[in-house]
């Protein structure tokens, strides 16, 4: 029942651009393991879309035990809060280094704190055990997403003169970018969009 | 705690007194239990059926031990029971150790994609008393003192729309400013004619303004 039905477009992932360093294999396990394609740019503020409406930020577990992280962490997700409808946390295991054995963390009632404000909140939280299994869930993410018809269906390349209508939009506050892609492919124009918005 | 045999479903609401959680019965003497006592109020109850613990009158616990998991799919029935009778907020708090790991993957695609609940691992009942600790700390306090929720900031709109109008081909700030000075919104700045917009920039900007808003 995961494997995409046949006519189904293929399954739409917008990365942004920091992620190629940072999560090179997740972006590589999306495309040749999962045949999803991938659109690299600039999120300024998201790790990953995976539909319309949701947002996904990539944490490493260290990063949720250490409150020195706190205000990074609340501001981004403030932040996708006024934007996307659904919010999802992959929290991850963090990587052992060469010549370290495995890491062992203490759990701390501050990463508890964390994890139950998020619930509170309503943001969806998942675990991962690694780069190969946060794109797993990514995917997994997209198809349910698709199946609840939000999946990001607009081509995500655009050129010359809707690129720069699609800059436009994304100055917009609040105005997240598959909104904003979504205002490029349905409109003809910025001064139809100025038109048809209410109150104007 | 294996949760074999039929228990009834408890659909219906219960009554959570403020700064309390009401236990299952079958949790008295657990170390969960002896853990929680202290730190937050803690009732037991018999009948709460397929639920462990009530944090509210709006969400519960459903506690999976690593022998439920070893155990096979009795707990994935419990779930699934839960979901189709129940309105409450459930939360699952599985306990994932080196034995039940395994296993994980799969639950948490059950529970958090298929099932659309919340899904916090522990490695043991000690971890598990912590986390349900803070989960009743959270449930009690003001949802704006939460800082994970948007902040209702009155954000001026002004600085936004100087951005936005820079985003026009061939503006920059100085060209920007006389727009906004002689059409004050996007709208109006939509609907000028290439006159209108000549008086404020030259000619060829003006053209050039004109067809990137209206084509």
């Amino acid at each position: 029942s995961g494997a995409p039905r046949e006519k189904d477009p293929p399954l739409v992932i917008l990365v942004d651009s920091r992620e190629i360093c940072s999560g090179a294999e997740v972006v590589s396990a999306l495309k040749a393991a999962h045949g999803v394609k991938v659109q690299v740019c600039s999120l300024s503020g998201s790790d990953y879309i995976v539909s319309n409406r949701m947002a996904v930020e990539r944490k490493f577990v260290s990063e949720l035990l250490n409150s020195g992280n706190r205000s990074k962490v609340t501001q981004r997700l403030q932040r996708l809060q006024s934007m996307f409808e659904r919010i999802c946390v992959i929290v991850e295991k963090d990587r052992v280094k060469s010549g370290e054995t495995t890491r062992f963390f203490q759990r701390t009632q501050y990463y508890d704190g964390v994890l139950s404000a998020l619930v509170q909140a309503g943001v969806r939280i998942l675990f991962s055990s690694g780069q190969e299994e946060t794109a797993a869930l990514l995917k997994d993410l997209a198809l349910v997403e698709q199946r609840k018809a939000a999946a990001i269906r607009v081509p995500t390349e655009l050129e010359g003169h809707r690129q720069e209508m699609l800059n436009f939009f994304l100055s917009i506050p609040n105005l997240s970018y598959p909104a904003a892609l979504n205002m490029c492919h349905r409109f003809g124009s910025v001064k139809e969009v100025a038109n048809r918005l209410p109150g104007k | 705690m294996t949760t074999k045999g039929n228990f009834p479903v408890t659909a219906g609401s219960i009554v959570v007194p403020y700064g309390h959680v009401i236990g299952n019965e079958k949790w008295r003497g657990s170390e969960i239990a002896q853990r929680l006592q202290g730190k937050i109020r803690l009732i037991f109850e018999d009948g709460l059926g397929l639920v462990d613990f009530h944090l509210s009158n709006r969400t519960c616990i459903l506690y999976i031990s690593e022998a439920d998991l070893v155990a096979g799919d009795e707990f994935k029935r419990r779930l699934v029971r839960f979901r189709n009778a129940s309105s409450l907020g459930g939360i699952v708090i599985v306990e994932k150790t080196q034995i039940s790991d395994q296993y994980f993957l799969a639950v948490q695609k059950l529970v958090v994609l298929e099932l659309g609940m919340v899904l916090l691992p522990v490695t043991n009942q000690r971890e598990a008393s912590q986390l349900i600790t803070q989960l009743v700390h959270e449930q009690s306090k003001d949802l704006n003192s939460n800082p994970f929720l948007r902040k209702q900031c009155s954000q001026l709109a002004e600085p936004s729309l100087f951005r936005t109008v820079q985003q026009i081909p061939g503006v920059g700030k100085t060209k920007a400013l006389l727009l906004l000075q002689q059409f004050g919104s996007i709208h109006r700045l939509c609907n000028a004619s290439v006159k209108e917009l000549e008086l404020v920039v030259g000619q060829t900007l003006a053209q050039q303004i004109y067809s990137f808003l209206c084509s």
